[in-house]
């Protein structure tokens, strides 16, 4: 044991005196754990994200649209062959619909918003029915919703996200303020609590107002999204298809034809999800598992240059009593150390990488416990599989060759 | 009897050739004796040195090492022998370049498990035998060549082993440093040690008391010189 520590030390002394050719031996090493972590942590940080996003939708919640989720550019120009989601569809499944416990339909586009001589360019302005802010949580910090007497008569308020009021009213009061929505006189009535951002993305940045003025507005020829929330998560598949059934009829689909619409679950999210983060794990393993072997080789190669450099060395301590064991260990926890230093290294840089990368993309970083322990155990494995073969032949050197060798 | 060996042969096979480095050496040395053997390169004395080492078995013969028979044990079971029984000193010193003077001495002790502290103090005491008590911390390039050698002396000493191997042990140093360290042997042999020399020159090799001389694998003369110097 003492001398595996022995040869441990000197392991590093030999590292830190060449700190070049043991960074350039270590790379592959580096690579291959640091793509470990960095790939499990940006996955994991982004489960909790996805989790969470999911949660605000609700499990008893789904959305009706045009597009559904695209994942391919043929989806897309399909797509926009569809027929339009009309306010009318949100009126048809609102009566009809037996096992909805609210039904809203939301517009969207994206504007710049006016006050005084401040001003936010690019809001998300959403024209929303009155459930709306009901169904995805948008939890009030002050005033209120739009109300269905705003809707009705097309009243211009407006209830908006902290982006806005961070930029149009520092340190002002805004409740009963009014602000220009693409040119147009609104009313502040309420804001909703601070959301921050995810990926990147601010969740803040929104105004809501009645979706009858924003049509009056912006004109009708968006097609709008219907959310649904069922009463319950078991009649979740039975609301779907009586809604699934509203729509056909009024879309006039014969039976053999596919849905001109998309329903959108919590759980399709999830799948979708799903499948991208077990294709990004592929690609990881595939990654990291070739700059090991790399890095494995590279290291067996230092280990074979190191035996040769040291044949006399070999053949001195052979004489003075050394038994095979003795010497395969010395070159094993060389081999082992190398190899952890360049897991230490990786786990290290892979944090950083993900840090950075979680910077830039805005999802949170999850940090694994079993990611550090998986990447010190890859990389000591690495080493002593590697190191094997140099060790054994190290082991194996005749005492007399060897205290000959020049 | 130390040193027991009988009709010892050693055959080398170099393409089809068969090549005899030790043609039935048999001698026998007893325990405080101080040996030369001597021979020209190529007389096979080298050969018969990693023999009496236990650095290499003989092809036949037999050869009893203080009551034990080495000549068909393994490799590991050799290593012990020589951890134990035999401390070298070669012509090229053979200390390891990266450790202290004090590291150097203290390996044999690691390798057959002595504890570190019982090892410090015998390693420090076999250098204080060799007067480099003040040069512990030194690694040999921080040496002379007579220091050197010194510190290679200590190690053979540190495990007390049955036999000090010296195989040229003056050959890379000037006249004077040799001289001193031929001293230094005279010296562990008046303490006790048994010592076998092995050298071409007769001037190193009149140190000893008995000179066996060596000529084409096998001893030509076996010389009592205890009176000659």
């Amino acid at each position: 044991m003492r001398q595996f520590f022995d040869s441990a030390i000197i392991a590093l002394g030999a590292l830190w005196a060449n700190k070049l050719r043991s960074i350039l031996t270590l790379i592959g090493m580096i690579i291959g754990v640091s793509t470990i972590i960095a790939i499990v942590s940006l996955i994991n940080g982004m489960n909790q994200y996805v989790a969470a996003e999911i949660q605000t939708l609700g499990a008893t919640t789904f959305t009706v649209d045009r597009e559904g989720i695209i994942t391919s550019e043929e989806e897309w120009w399909e797509s926009r062959k569809r027929k339009k989601l009309t306010v009318e569809d949100y009126q048809a499944i609102d009566e009809v619909c037996v096992g909805c416990e609210r039904v809203a339909a939301r517009s969207i586009t994206r504007r710049s918003a006016k006050y005084g001589n401040k001003y936010i360019d690019d809001v998300y302005i959403m024209g929303s029915t009155p459930e709306f802010p009901l169904i995805v949580d948008f939890e009030i910090e002050n005033g209120h919703y739009p109300t269905a007497a705003d809707y009705q008569h097309r009243r211009r308020v407006a209830f908006v996200g902290y982006d806005v009021i961070d930029n149009l009213f520092p340190g002002i009061l805004h409740i009963g303020k009014e602000i220009r929505i693409a040119g147009q006189k609104y009313t502040v009535i309420g804001n909703g609590v601070r959301r921050g951002s995810t990926l990147g993305q601010s969740k803040d940045n929104y105004i809501i107002i009645p979706l009858s003025t924003f049509e009056k507005q912006f004109g009708d020829r968006r097609s709008v999204d219907l959310f649904v929330k069922a009463h319950t998560y078991e009649t979740m598949d039975e609301t779907q298809d009586e809604v699934r059934m509203v729509m056909r009829a009024r879309h006039k689909l014969k039976y053999d034809d596919e849905d001109d619409f998309s329903i959108t679950t919590a759980a399709d999210i999830q799948n979708l999800w799903d499948n991208f983060s077990s294709g990004a794990f592929l690609v990881m393993i595939g990654i990291s598992s070739i700059s090991l072997i790399v890095g494995g080789i590279v290291i067996m190669n230092i280990m074979l240059v190191s035996v040769t450099e040291r044949t006399r060395e070999v053949g001195i301590r052979k004489a003075i009593g050394a038994r095979r064991m003795n010497i395969m260990w010395q070159f094993l926890a060389e081999s082992l150390t190398l190899s952890i230093v360049g897991g230490a290294i990786g786990i290290i840089t892979g944090f950083l990488i993900g840090m950075a990368l979680s910077h830039m993309s805005g999802i949170p970083l999850g940090v694994e416990v079993w990611s550090i322990i998986a990447g010190i155990l890859v990389a000591g494995g690495v080493g002593t599989v590697f190191g094997v073969y140099p060790a054994m032949k190290a082991a194996r050197l005749d005492p007399i060759e060897a205290l000959r060798y020049e | 009897m130390l040193i027991q060996t009988r009709e010892l042969w050693k055959t080398y096979t170099m393409g089809t050739e068969k090549v005899h480095a030790l043609r039935g050496v048999t001698i026998d040395i007893t325990k405080g004796e101080y040996v030369a053997i001597m021979g020209p390169s190529g007389s096979g004395k080298s050969t018969l040195m990693n023999m009496i080492g236990c650095l290499d078995t003989p092809s036949s013969g037999s050869y009893t090492l203080n009551d034990r028979s080495v000549a068909n044990m393994n490799d590991d079971e050799l290593a012990m022998i020589r951890n134990r029984e035999i401390g070298f000193v070669f012509q090229t010193f053979n200390l390891l370049p990266r450790a202290t003077a004090l590291h150097n001495v203290e390996l044999p002790l690691i390798y057959n498990g002595t504890p570190s502290e019982t090892r410090l103090d015998m390693a420090k005491r076999a250098l204080e035998m060799v007067d480099l008590g003040d040069r512990m911390g030194h690694r040999p390039n921080q040496l002379s060549g007579g220091q050197r050698q010194r510190v290679a002396v200590a190690r053979a000493l540190v495990n007390n082993p049955s036999l000090i191997l010296a195989d040229e042990p003056t050959g890379n140093l000037d006249s004077k440093t040799g001289v001193e360290i031929m001293g230094l042997f005279d010296r562990l042999h008046k303490a006790g040690n048994t010592i076998i020399l092995v050298t071409h020159e007769h001037d190193v090799a009149k140190y000893a008391d008995r000179i066996l001389h060596i000529h084409d694998g096998q001893v030509s003369r076996d010389e009592d010189v205890r009176n000659a110097a």
